[in-house]
C-alpha cells in the first residue's frame, strides 16, 4: 500500500495545483458541482479512496457507471497517471454510490452526485482540468481500447477526455471512446462536424431530403435541386422574353416606389402551369401599351379580391375584380400590386 | 417567410432597375437578346441582394458583367474573350496535365467507406460546378454558399414566375 499512499500524495499535489487555475474558467469542474474548490479536494479525497477498490479489484457492483470503468480499468494495476485517476474518482463521484468507507463526505457526494449526475454526462467535455492531460492520450488510448462492453453507454462520460489542447477558447469536442486525442485529427473531426451541421440546415431546406440518410444521396438531391432552379431561371427568362415586347416596363417605376407591400401576400408556390402567351395576340391588341395607365379600361379587367386584405399599395382603389376563378385572381391580385 | 418575402422585394426592386435599362434597346433586340438580358439584370439583381459577401454573389457579379460586355459589344472583343479563357480549365495543355495524374492513380479499393467516399467526392465536384464560383471553394465553405444559393435562386424563381403569371394575364385578360 505504500505505493498506493505515495500515489495519492501525488495526486493531491497534482488535484490542488490544478484546482488553482480551475476556478478562473466558468466551465470548470469546481463550477460543474458548484462547490468551492477545498469541499471538492476533499471529495475527491474522499473519492479517490473510493476511487481505488474499483481500479484494484474487479468488484461485481452493480453500479452503471463505475462499472464502466471496472470493466475497464480491472485488468490494470493502478496506473500511476493522476490524470486517470482523477477521472476515476470524479465517475465515482458522478455514481454517487460510493461504498460507505469514507464517513463524512458521502452524505455530501450523494447530494450533489444526483444533480451532477446529469450535468456531468453533459458538460464533461468542458473540463479544463483533463484538457491539461493531453499529453497522456496515448496511454488513455491504449486503455480505452480495452473496452469493448458498455462502449456506448460510456460515449458521453467518457466525452470529457477529450478537450482539445491547452488552448483558450476550449473548442468543445466530443470524442468517442477508441478514438484518437491528438490535436489533428481533433481539428479534423471539428471540421467534420461543422460540415455535418451545415449538411443538415441544407437538407431542411431542400425538400424531400429530410428522411434520406447519407451523405451522397443527399448531395444528389440538392444538385437535383440547384439545377431545376437553374433551369427555371432560363424558362421564365425565356417566357418574360416572349412576353417583353408587350408590356413597356416603364409601369414598373410605380412598381419601384410603392413595392413595399408587393411580396406581403402569400405567394402561391404551386402556381397554376403558366401556359406560353399566344404571340400572335400581340399584333392584334396593341392597344394595350397606351390604357394601361387609364382607369377605365381596368374596370372590366380585374375583380377585386377580398381573400387578400394585406394589400396595401395606394393603387388598389383604382382597380376592381370581377374574376371568379381562383387561380386567376389570384393573378389578379399579383398584378394588382405590381401596380 | 418574412425573410423570404423582404429578400423577394429587394430583388424585383433592384431586377426592375436592370431591366428598365433595356428599355431603350427592347426594340432591336430578339428573342434570345432579350432572354439574355432579361437573366442578366436578373442574376445581377440575385446577386446584390442582401449585402452578404458571399463567394458565389462575387462570382456571378463577374460572369455578368463579362456576358454583358460581350453582349453590348461595348469593349473590343478581344478582351472579354481573353477573360473568358482564363476562366475555362478546358486547354489542352490542362488536359494533357489531367491525363498524366490519372496515370498513377492508387489501387483501387473495394471497402465500403471508400466508395462512399468517391461517391460523395464526385458529387461535391458537380455542386462545385454548379455553382457559381464553386471551384475555388473547399468543403465548408461550400455548403455554406450552396444555402445562401438556393434560398437566392428560389426568390429569383418565384419573383419570376409571378411576373410572367402577371404580364400573360394582362396580355391574356380572364373572359369576364
Amino acid at each position: 500500500m505504500e505505493q498506493s499512499t505515495l500515489e495519492s500524495i501525488q495526486f493531491n499535489e497534482e488535484i490542488l495545483g490544478i484546482m488553482a487555475p480551475a476556478p478562473e474558467t466558468a466551465n470548470s469542474f469546481t463550477a460543474l458541482l458548484e462547490l468551492p474548490p477545498t469541499q471538492v479536494v476533499e471529495l475527491l479525497h474522499s473519492s479517490e479512496h473510493t476511487g481505488k477498490l474499483p481500479l484494484h479489484v474487479s468488484n461485481p457492483k452493480p453500479y452503471p457507471l463505475t462499472s464502466v470503468i471496472c470493466g475497464g480499468t480491472s485488468n490494470l494495476t493502478f496506473p500511476s497517471n493522476a490524470a486517470l485517476v482523477e477521472r476515476a474518482a470524479r465517475f465515482s463521484v458522478f455514481a454517487g454510490e460510493n461504498p460507505p468507507q469514507t464517513e463524512v463526505k458521502d452524505e455530501q457526494q450523494e447530494t450533489d452526485s444526483n444533480p451532477s449526475l446529469t450535468q456531468g454526462g453533459g458538460d464533461c467535455v468542458s473540463d479544463p482540468t483533463v484538457e491539461n492531460k493531453n499529453s497522456k492520450g496515448a496511454k488513455r488510448k491504449q486503455l480505452e481500447k480495452k473496452v469493448k462492453v458498455s462502449s456506448k453507454k460510456s460515449k458521453s462520460i467518457a466525452d470529457e477526455n477529450s478537450g482539445n489542447g491547452e488552448e483558450l477558447p476550449y473548442v468543445h469536442v466530443r470524442v468517442r471512446r477508441g478514438q484518437a486525442t491528438d490535436s489533428h485529427s481533433l481539428a479534423e473531426r471539428a471540421r467534420r462536424e461543422k460540415i455535418n451541421a451545415r449538411m443538415k440546415l441544407l437538407q431542411e431546406l431542400v425538400p424531400g431530403c429530410n428522411k434520406i440518410s447519407g451523405t451522397a444521396l443527399v448531395l444528389d438531391k440538392i444538385i437535383n435541386h440547384v439545377q431545376s432552379l437553374q433551369h427555371e431561371v432560363e424558362i421564365l427568362s425565356m417566357k418574360l422574353a416572349a412576353v417583353n415586347p408587350i408590356i413597356d416596363f416603364n409601369l414598373d417605376s410605380i412598381l419601384a416606389t410603392e413595392g413595399v407591400s408587393l411580396m406581403d401576400s402569400n405567394f402561391p408556390t404551386t402556381v397554376t402551369p403558366v401556359m406560353w402567351p399566344e404571340i400572335s395576340h400581340n399584333g392584334n391588341r396593341p392597344q394595350f401599351q397606351q390604357p394601361w395607365q387609364s382607369d377605365g379600361f381596368h374596370q372590366p379587367l380585374w375583380g377585386r379580391e377580398e381573400n387578400n386584405p394585406n394589400f396595401m399599395t395606394p393603387e388598389n382603389s383604382l382597380l376592381s375584380y370581377d374574376s371568379p376563378a381562383n387561380s386567376v385572381s389570384l393573378h389578379s391580385n399579383q398584378l394588382k400590386m405590381e401596380l | 417567410m418574412r425573410n423570404l418575402s423582404s429578400l423577394k422585394q429587394e430583388f424585383l426592386r433592384k431586377w426592375i432597375k436592370g431591366l428598365r435599362k433595356y428599355n431603350s434597346q427592347k426594340k432591336n433586340m430578339n428573342l434570345l437578346e432579350r432572354k439574355k438580358a432579361i437573366k442578366l439584370s436578373a442574376d445581377l439583381a440575385m446577386a446584390s441582394t442582401r449585402n452578404k459577401a458571399t463567394l458565389w454573389r462575387k462570382a456571378l457579379v463577374a460572369k455578368t458583367s463579362i456576358d454583358e460586355s460581350n453582349k453590348n459589344d461595348i469593349s473590343t472583343s478581344s478582351q472579354p474573350k481573353k477573360i473568358r479563357k482564363k476562366l475555362t480549365n478546358s486547354s489542352p495543355l490542362c488536359r494533357k496535365r489531367r491525363r498524366i495524374r490519372t496515370v498513377y492513380k492508387a489501387k483501387e479499393r473495394v471497402e465500403a467507406s471508400f466508395i462512399a467516399k468517391k461517391m460523395v467526392q464526385k458529387r461535391t465536384r458537380k455542386l462545385k460546378s454548379l455553382l457559381p464560383g464553386g471551384k475555388s471553394m473547399d468543403e465548408a465553405c461550400l455548403v455554406d454558399e450552396t444555402l445562401d444559393y438556393i434560398e437566392s435562386l428560389r426568390a429569383q424563381v418565384e419573383v419570376m414566375r409571378c411576373l410572367v403569371t402577371a404580364s400573360e394575364l394582362f396580355i391574356n385578360p380572364s373572359p369576364p
